[in-house]
C-alpha cells in the first residue's frame, strides 16, 4: 500500500462521520414520517430531525447540582464516538472497509455495546432517580439482547471461518448453505431482528427511556448540546445496526444481477457505482421499516423482566436452533 | 405478533390520513403577502373543517332593540355584559365570554344572536372588534 | 444485607407523564417492586364551590360544567338536579330523555377516551392515535346536537335548551352505527391483542372484599364483581324508563378478577348499552317542552325564593358522583354548594392496586380508575408564612372539631 492510498483513507475516514450523520438523521426522520402515516397522522416532515439537532445545540446544557459532572459531559461523547468508529469497519454498498483486520465483527459488537454503557453511566451520574432506574434497565435489557445478536454473529463467522466483515460480506451467506442450512438462517435472521429494536431502544423495548413511566428515564435530566450527541449517538447507531446487519445476511450488489451495456460503455462503472449505493441505501430503509417502525407501531411496551425474558429464553432459543440446523447440515 | 394490527397499520399507511390540516403546510413568513397571493389565486389553501348548523360563535348585539333590562346581566356566568347607565344598553367583552348563550335565551327582545364567527384572536382584549357597543 | 433496608423513594408527581393531571403519588421501590404507595392530593384546587356560592344558580350550570373536562356533562347534570330538588322544580319527561341521551353520549366520548390514554400508559401509541380518532365522531355529534365539542351549556335549571329534534336523529343513528361498527375491532385490540394482554392481565387486582371496603365506585368497582350503578339502584333522568343491567364481567363469560384488563372490559361493554340506551331513548322520546319554565326570569325569582337542600346523584362515566345545594329565601347566591366527584372514591383503591406491582405498572394502574384530580381535589392547609402544608386527617379533624365545641360552649364541656 503506498502513501497515496493511505491519503485517499485518512480522507474517507475524515468524511464517513458526517456521512453516518447525515444518513442516520435522514433515515429517523423517515422512520418518524413512517410510523405517523401507520397511525394515520400526517407527521413530522423528513428533515425534521435536522431542525431538532439545530435546536438542540442552541440550547442552554444544564447540569444538575447533583451530577458528576465529567462523567455527565462525558458520556454523550463516547455514545457518539462508539458508532462512528464502528462505521469505519463496516462495508458500506459496493465500497470494502476502511479498515479491516482479524476480528472486525467481535470490534463492531463491543463497539456497539459502548453507547448503552455510556448512556448508563451518564444516567447514573445525573444523580436522578428516574435516570438511576432507566440505567439498571439499560443494563439489563443490554444483558439480554447480547446473547441472541452473539450466537447470530458467531454462526455467520463459523460458516466462513473468518471474522472479518470484508470476508462475510463478499459473498452472501445464503449461497453457502443448503435448504436445511437456509432454514437455521432464517431462524437467526428472525432472531436478528428482534435484536434490532432493543439495540435502538425503541419501543417494545423502549424500558430505559419509558416516556410514561420514567419520564424519559437515562435522558430526563439531559438537555441542550449534550441530548443532541445523544441524539445523533442514536441516529448514527441506527445506520451502524442497520449495515451490519446488511453486511452479515444481504451483501449482495444490484450491479451483480444484470448486465447493462458492458465495461466497454462510458460511465458505466460510475452508474453501476451509483446503482449500488442506492440499492444499498433501499436496503436499509427496509431493513428500518421492518425491524423498527413496524414494530415499534404494532407492541406495546414490556415490563422490564418480561423484555428480559423475551431475549434469554424464546430468542437465544431460536438462535441456538438456527446454529444447531446450519452446523448440522455442515456436518452432514 | 398481532398480525391484524400490523395488517390495519399498513392499510392506514396508504389510506387518508385523520389529520386535520394547517390551512397552509408552513407558516408564510410574510402573512400579508400570502394573503394576497390567496386572493389572487396564487396560492391554495386547505379547506376549512365545517361548522355545525347550531354553533355557539360570537355574540351579535343589537343595539336598537335593547330596552336596558339588565336581565342579561343577571345570567352571564363570566360577568362579560357591563351596564352602561347614561345610555341604558349594555356593552359586551368578547374577550371574557365563554359563549354560553345564555343572555340569548333570557333576552325578552332577542338582541343577542350566536352567531358562527370564530376568528377572535387579538392582541388588545379592549380593541374595537372585542368590544361590542363599547 | 438482609437486615438492611435497600428500598428508595421515587416520587411520581405533581408533574409526569403518567399522570395528566397535577397529583403526587410517592413511592417506596425495592428494585422494580413496589412496597408503598402514599397518594398526595391537592396541587389543583381552584375553589370553584367558593366560586359558586358568590353566584346565582343560572349562573353556576356553565360554571358547573367547567369543573371538568371530560364529565362537564356529568356535573351540570348534577347541579341542575340538585337545584331542582332544592327548589320543588320538575323537569319536563322530553328534557329527561334528552338529558339521558347527552350523558350516554358522553359515556361513549369518556370511555373511548380513556381506552387511548390506557393504550398510551403502556407505550401503545398506535392504539391511542386510533381510538381518539375514532372518538371524533361522538365530538362531532356533540358539537352537531350543543354546538360546542366540550363546554356544551346544554342543561337549565327545569330541563333542556336545546331539542334534539327528528331531523337529528339521523345522524345521532350514523354515529351509533358507525362505533356498533367498530366494536369488535376494539374488542380485538384491548382485549385479544397480546401484547396488552401481557400488560393488564393480573395487574393491579383490586379484590371484591377490598373494593367493597374502600367504597370504590364505578366501573373500577364493578370490574371486580360489585353490583353498584346509580342507574339502576336509583335510577334518575329516564333511565328508570329504560332497560339496563349491571356490567360485570362474569356477565360475558369471564372472572371476576378486578385487574386492569377487567377493567377495560367493562368499559368497553359500557359503550355497547351506551348505543343501546341511546336507541331505547330515541325510540321512546316523548313529544312535549324540553323546559318547564321558559321564562328565565320568572324561573330565578322562584329560585330566590326557594328555601332548601337537594342533592344530585348520578352515574358518571367513571362511576357514582354527588352534588349537595342548598337554598336559602331571599338570597339569590346559592348558600352552600358541596361537589364530590367518583375519584374521591377511587382514590383510596390505588393502595392495594399499587402493592407489589413494578415501576412499569404505575402509569396504567394510576390511569385504571381513570382519574380526573381537577374534579376531585380537596383543599389543602398552607402556612403562607413558611410554606408548611399539612395534611389534616381523621384524628386530627375530630380533635379540631372537638376543640371548637369546646370553645363555643365556653368550655363547659
Amino acid at each position: 500500500m503506498n502513501a497515496q492510498d493511505w491519503l485517499i483513507r485518512i480522507l474517507f475516514i475524515l468524511v464517513i462521520p458526517f456521512v453516518g450523520i447525515f444518513f442516520g438523521l435522514l433515515y429517523k426522520g423517515f422512520d418518524r414520517k413512517i410510523t405517523a402515516m401507520m397511525q394515520s397522522r400526517i407527521g413530522p416532515p423528513l428533515r425534521q430531525p435536522f431542525r431538532d439537532i439545530r435546536k438542540l445545540f442552541m440550547k442552554e446544557n444544564i447540569v444538575p447540582d447533583h451530577a458528576v459532572e465529567w462523567i455527565f459531559h462525558a458520556s454523550p461523547i463516547f455514545a457518539l464516538l462508539a458508532p462512528l468508529v464502528a462505521l469505519v469497519y463496516l462495508p458500506i454498498g459496493p465500497f470494502e472497509p476502511l479498515m479491516e483486520g482479524f476480528g472486525d465483527l467481535i470490534l463492531i459488537l463491543y463497539l456497539l455495546a459502548i453507547p448503552a454503557v455510556a448512556m448508563a453511566i451518564g444516567g447514573l451520574a445525573s444523580g436522578s432517580p428516574y435516570a438511576t432506574v432507566g440505567a439498571q434497565r439499560e443494563l439489563v435489557l443490554m444483558m439480554s439482547y447480547e446473547f441472541p445478536l452473539a450466537i447470530a454473529a458467531v454462526t455467520i463467522a463459523w460458516k466462513f471461518e473468518s471474522f472479518s466483515l470484508a470476508a462475510i460480506s463478499s459473498t452472501s451467506v445464503w449461497s453457502l448453505v443448503g435448504p436445511l442450512g437456509a432454514l437455521g438462517l432464517l431462524l437467526i435472521t428472525l432472531g436478528l431482528f428482534a435484536v434490532l429494536p432493543g439495540e435502538l431502544s425503541k419501543a417494545p423495548f423502549d424500558q430505559a427511556e419509558a416516556e410514561t413511566e420514567l419520564a424519559g428515564g437515562l435522558f430526563v435530566e439531559y438537555s441542550g448540546r449534550n441530548l443532541g450527541v445523544f441524539y445523533l449517538s442514536e441516529a448514527v447507531k441506527m445506520v451502524v445496526v442497520g449495515a451490519l446487519l446488511i453486511a452479515l445476511l444481504f451483501p449482495q450488489n444490484i450491479s451483480q444481477w444484470y448486465s447493462f451495456g458492458g465495461p466497454h460503455v462510458a460511465g458505466f462503472a460510475l452508474f453501476n457505482l451509483a446503482a449500488d449505493v442506492l440499492f444499498f441505501l433501499l436496503k436499509l430503509l427496509i431493513i428500518i421499516f421492518l425491524g423498527v417502525s413496524v414494530v415499534r407501531v404494532a407492541l406495546a411496551r414490556f415490563q422490564i423482566d418480561k423484555a428480559s425474558y423475551f431475549y434469554w429464553v424464546p430468542m437465544t432459543l431460536l438462535g441456538l436452533l438456527g446454529t444447531v440446523l446450519v452446523v448440522l447440515e455442515g456436518a452432514i | 405478533m398481532p398480525t391484524s394490527t400490523v395488517f390495519t397499520l399498513i392499510k392506514q399507511l396508504l389510506t387518508k390520513k385523520a389529520t386535520n390540516p394547517f390551512p397552509v403546510k408552513y407558516t408564510p413568513g410574510n402573512m400579508h403577502a400570502a394573503a394576497s397571493l390567496i386572493e389572487s389565486g396564487k396560492l391554495s389553501i386547505n379547506p376549512p373543517v365545517d361548522i355545525p348548523p347550531n354553533f355557539r360563535g360570537k355574540l351579535s348585539y343589537d343595539v336598537e332593540s335593547c330596552i336596558g333590562c339588565k336581565l342579561c346581566l343577571k345570567v352571564c356566568p363570566s360577568e362579560a355584559l357591563a351596564f352602561k347607565p347614561d345610555e341604558k344598553k349594555v356593552k359586551h367583552y368578547v374577550s371574557r365570554c365563554t359563549f354560553c348563550g345564555q343572555c340569548v335565551n333570557i333576552c325578552p327582545k332577542d338582541c343577542f344572536v350566536l352567531t358562527d364567527e370564530f376568528l377572535m384572536a387579538g392582541l388588545d382584549n379592549y380593541s374595537d372588534e372585542l368590544v361590542l357597543n363599547p | 444485607m438482609s437486615d438492611k433496608d435497600t428500598t428508595y423513594q421515587v416520587p411520581i408527581g405533581p408533574i409526569h407523564p403518567a399522570l395528566k393531571e397535577p397529583f403526587m403519588i410517592n413511592f417506596r421501590l425495592d428494585g422494580e417492586t413496589i412496597v408503598d404507595a402514599d397518594p398526595h392530593p391537592g396541587m389543583n384546587h381552584r375553589g370553584i364551590e367558593f366560586m359558586g356560592m358568590h353566584r346565582n344558580p343560572l349562573k353556576v350550570i356553565p360554571l358547573a360544567e367547567r369543573i371538568c373536562g371530560i364529565c362537564s356533562i356529568v356535573h351540570q347534570h348534577m347541579f341542575t338536579t340538585a337545584v331542582e330538588h332544592a327548589a320543588g322544580i320538575e323537569p319536563t319527561n322530553r328534557a329527561r330523555y334528552i338529558r339521558t341521551i347527552m350523558a350516554e353520549l358522553e359515556r361513549i366520548h369518556s370511555h373511548v377516551l380513556w381506552a387511548g390514554v390506557a393504550a398510551h400508559e403502556i407505550g401503545f401509541d398506535t392504539h391511542l392515535h386510533f381510538t381518539w380518532k375514532i372518538r371524533e365522531k361522538v365530538m362531532d355529534l356533540l358539537e352537531f346536537i350543543t354546538g360546542n365539542r366540550v363546554n356544551y351549556a346544554m342543561w337549565t335549571v327545569g330541563g333542556v335548551r336545546r331539542d334534539i329534534t327528528k331531523d337529528m336523529y339521523p345522524k345521532i343513528e350514523d354515529t351509533l352505527t358507525y362505533y356498533e361498527s367498530l366494536y369488535t375491532k376494539l374488542e380485538d385490540i384491548f382485549l385479544g391483542d397480546p401484547s396488552i394482554r401481557l400488560r393488564t392481565k393480573d395487574i393491579g387486582i383490586l379484590t371484591k372484599e377490598e373494593a367493597l371496603r374502600l367504597c370504590g365506585v364505578g366501573p373500577t368497582v364493578r370490574a371486580s364483581g360489585v353490583k353498584k350503578d346509580v342507574r339502576i339502584d336509583q335510577p334518575y333522568a329516564a333511565y328508570g324508563d329504560l332497560e339496563l343491567d349491571y356490567i360485570i364481567p362474569s356477565k360475558f363469560g369471564y372472572e371476576n378478577t378486578g385487574d386492569v384488563f377487567s377493567k377495560t372490559l367493562v368499559r368497553l361493554k359500557e359503550v355497547v348499552q351506551s348505543i343501546d340506551l341511546i336507541r331505547q331513548c330515541v325510540d321512546q322520546m316523548p313529544d312535549e317542552d324540553i323546559d318547564s319554565e321558559p321564562k328565565k326570569a320568572v324561573l330565578l325569582n322562584k329560585l330566590k325564593k326557594a328555601d332548601g337542600e337537594g342533592i344530585g346523584r348520578l352515574e358518571a362515566p367513571r362511576g357514582e358522583a354527588f352534588h349537595y345545594v342548598r337554598l336559602k329565601e331571599g338570597r339569590e347566591e346559592l348558600d352552600n354548594w358541596k361537589v364530590r366527584a367518583s375519584t374521591y372514591n377511587n382514590l383510596a383503591t390505588y393502595a392495594p392496586m399499587f402493592m407489589g406491582e413494578q415501576i412499569a405498572d404505575i402509569p396504567i394502574i394510576a390511569a385504571c380508575i381513570d382519574p380526573c384530580i381537577g374534579c376531585m381535589d380537596r383543599a389543602v392547609v398552607v402556612d403562607v408564612s413558611t410554606g408548611q402544608k399539612t395534611d389534616y386527617d381523621h384524628e386530627d379533624l375530630h380533635k379540631l372539631s372537638v376543640e371548637k365545641t369546646k370553645r363555643m360552649l365556653g368550655g363547659s364541656l
